[in-house]
């Protein structure tokens, strides 16, 4: 179902009814499972994600493949001295409109697998945990749009919950542009979080940043889009990763402040900072 | 699998651990009662996006959500039975029409209701595991077998004679397998599919089927007791359920140690099981009870539940696979049997298998069929573990 851009530009309305730089409603929670070191969950717009995070821990004996389903791994496990960060992804079948069954050797799942690994890797301080490995578990529950940005976030703050040590927040975020590439239309508008929808359409681009800084962690851009349109794009693709960086940390400083205030951990040295009524 | 999953416990804690639970009345490591479940966390209706769907979480932080969807897909039509469906089109039409008297209506439409075992996929995802793991694969078949074993469900999915639902069901556990899943993944299931809703049919007949756009109206696939009169008159889908409101089944771990019979094992009991069954079991409420309308639904749900054993397996405890304490006394690390001769080695040897106080020693042999026999009356009975699991659940709000 081709997806009607021409109404964009009387409005400047998205299908979806958003503005241009308007990110989806963002849901999350951490520590949502009791069993795991770290979990997570997040919902960008319709898209929801789980995240659970085990480790870091003694690597446990090398099945065949690597554990779970979409997997990858980065980071020298053991001989570098540094700890393996293993990422697998599961996409549950009834995730997408139509029930599709995704195997576990799936290509698409693996290449999102080792982008969230690497993303990781680097800016967890795995030098702190040698032989050692960081197992993160993503189920996709619902898919609509934005996976791997959703996956980034939601490992992230999967790893903040566990205590992992890490440099700062990794925030993602997608962009797009709201004319296709056939178009060829210089003048077309950068656009924020794209939905499924939109996604299938228009040319996109997910950034993922470190913190607040501007240093991008994670650049992936699948479609065909002219260059000038890009520089557009990745600006607001930043842009947006700064306010989804936001969201992460108010989600995890009101996780914390809760804890304190139920007396689950002792206000610390380091939490002096926070305003506990 | 997770059943034959190592704890980290020595041969003295094993056995520590099953002289208590073999205790009259037994000591558990968490002071439950034998029958007593381990509280725990659902919620349904959390996925939009399916036909039905559920999330549990244990006490223990195991955590499994179950999403259902559905498809129509025609009914591959053999030749044979073509000339009887001819014959029947007549009749199926003026079924449509008289939906009033079910008691005349219900035994002739429970004969033509067919259904088959493959209208219903069921897959099982563990995250560590590889799809065609073993341990995977025996637990998906122990789930669909409850479900698919007396063939009342899947006449359920049944539309006219050339439709029917596909449903497919993908159980995902959220956690890593901290203890046997099965118990959990049958729950989840069970509240998946209690709150799962097929879109109404608006077509009659043998029709290509045509559905209501209204999910508000789509009714259950197994309608609520309290509701289900409500809702039977209302649409023409619940007039093909039997008079009889049965539930999903549901599939529960067993244990037996000596005389005692202990449900809803931890990690740690497993291990050291004599036997571990499990149980699937349905409920049905009979219809005597469900036509008295004035009972209040107390009643109805004690009273009227009357549980149907569905399917029983055997799973191996761990236990079968811990290694055996050795007696001091034939422990060459405690300097006892190295300097003994070869005589006395002997000795040593009918030492160890012999049941030594405070030694652990699997249990050997098969379960004896006087215990199982126990296990599953213990099971079945009234008012038993099964009656408060089922009304726990139903308790749960369809979302």
């Amino acid at each position: 179902m081709p997806l009607d851009t021409s109404t964009y530009n009387l409005a400047l309305l998205r299908v979806d009814g958003r503005r241009w730089n308007e990110l989806r409603r963002v849901h999350a929670q951490i520590r949502t499972q009791a069993a795991a070191d770290g979990s997570s969950y997040l919902e960008m717009g319709h898209t929801k994600v789980m995240c659970v995070v085990t480790g870091p821990s003694e690597p446990g004996p090398r099945r065949g493949g690597v554990a779970g389903g979409g997997s990858g791994g980065a980071g020298a496990g053991g001989a570098g001295g540094k700890a393996e960060v293993v990422v697998g992804i599961v996409i549950a079948g009834f995730s997408s409109v139509d029930r599709k069954r995704h195997g576990r050797g799936d290509k698409r799942t693996l290449e999102l697998a080792s982008t969230v690994a690497n993303a990781l890797a680097a800016s967890l301080h795995t030098h702190l945990f040698p032989h050692s490995q960081i197992n993160v578990s993503l189920h996709v529950l619902s898919q609509d749009g934005s996976l791997l940005a959703a996956l980034i976030n939601a490992a992230t703050l999967a790893c903040v919950d566990a205590g992992i040590p890490m440099t700062d927040y990794v925030a993602a975020c997608t962009a797009g542009s709201t004319s296709t590439y056939a178009a060829n239309d210089e003048g077309a508008d950068p656009l924020l979080d794209l939905n499924h929808q939109e996604e299938q359409e228009l040319p996109g681009l997910t950034v993922a940043t470190l913190g607040e800084s501007d240093r991008v962690a994670v650049l992936v851009c699948e479609s065909r889009v002219q260059v000038s349109r890009l520089e557009g794009m990745l600006a607001v693709g930043v842009d947006g990763c700064k306010q989804m960086r936001e969201i992460l940390d108010r989600v995890v400083r009101d996780k914390g402040r809760r804890m304190i205030q139920e007396g689950t951990v002792e206000k610390g040295v380091g939490l002096d900072d926070m305003d506990v009524d | 699998m997770a059943s034959s999953q190592h704890v980290l416990l020595s041969p003295a804690e094993l056995a520590y651990l099953h002289a208590s639970l073999s205790l009259t009345p037994p000591i558990r490591p968490d002071g439950r009662s034998p029958t007593q479940f381990r509280p725990l966390v659902a919620e349904t209706g959390i996925l939009p996006g399916t036909n039905g769907s559920a999330r549990i979480c244990f006490a223990d932080g195991t955590e499994a959500i179950v999403g259902v969807k559905a498809e129509v897909e025609r009914t591959a039509q053999r030749p044979g039975e073509e000339t009887v469906f001819l014959e029947e089109g007549g009749g199926g039409d003026g079924d449509g029409d008289d939906d009033d008297d079910e008691e005349g209506e219900t035994g002739a439409q429970g004969d033509r209701r067919k259904g088959e075992a493959s209208w219903v996929e069921m897959t099982v995802e563990i995250p560590g595991l590889r799809d065609d793991d073993s341990g995977t694969a025996f637990l998906s078949a122990m789930l669909s077998e409850a479900l698919l074993a007396d063939g009342e469900f899947v006449k359920r999915l049944w539309i006219n004679r050339r439709f029917h639902w596909k449903l497919y069901l993908d159980i995902i556990l959220i956690s890593p397998p901290l203890s046997y899943p099965l118990p959990l993944l049958s729950l989840t299931t069970h509240l998946a599919l209690l709150s799962t809703r097929l879109p109404r049919l608006k077509s009659e007949g043998d029709e290509d089927p045509f559905f209501d756009d209204d999910w508000a109206a789509a009714p259950y696939l197994f309608p609520r007791s309290s509701s289900s009169s409500a809702t039977a008159a209302t649409n023409t889908t619940a007039t093909k359920q039997p008079a009889t409101a049965t539930r999903p089944p549901i599939t529960l771990l067993v244990m037996a140690f000596g005389n005692n019979i202990i449900f809803d094992p931890s990690k740690e009991e497993l291990a050291v099981a004599d036997v571990a069954l499990a149980v699937s079991v349905t409920s049905s409420n009979s219809s005597s009870n469900s036509s008295g309308d004035g009972e209040n639904d107390e009643a109805a749900s004690a009273g009227g539940r009357s549980l149907r054993l569905l399917s029983i397996r055997t799973i191996d405890p761990p236990s079968r696979l811990t290694p055996p304490g050795v007696p001091n006394a034939a422990n060459a690390a405690y300097g006892a049997a190295a300097a003994l001769g070869t005589q006395k080695m002997l000795e040593a040897r009918t030492a160890e298998t012999e049941a030594v106080e405070g030694v652990w020693r699997a249990p050997r042999g098969g379960a004896k069929r006087m215990v199982l026999g126990a296990l599953v009356q213990k099971t079945l009975e009234r008012g038993g573990v099964v009656d408060e699991v089922l009304d726990a659940l139903e308790g749960v709000d369809l979302g």
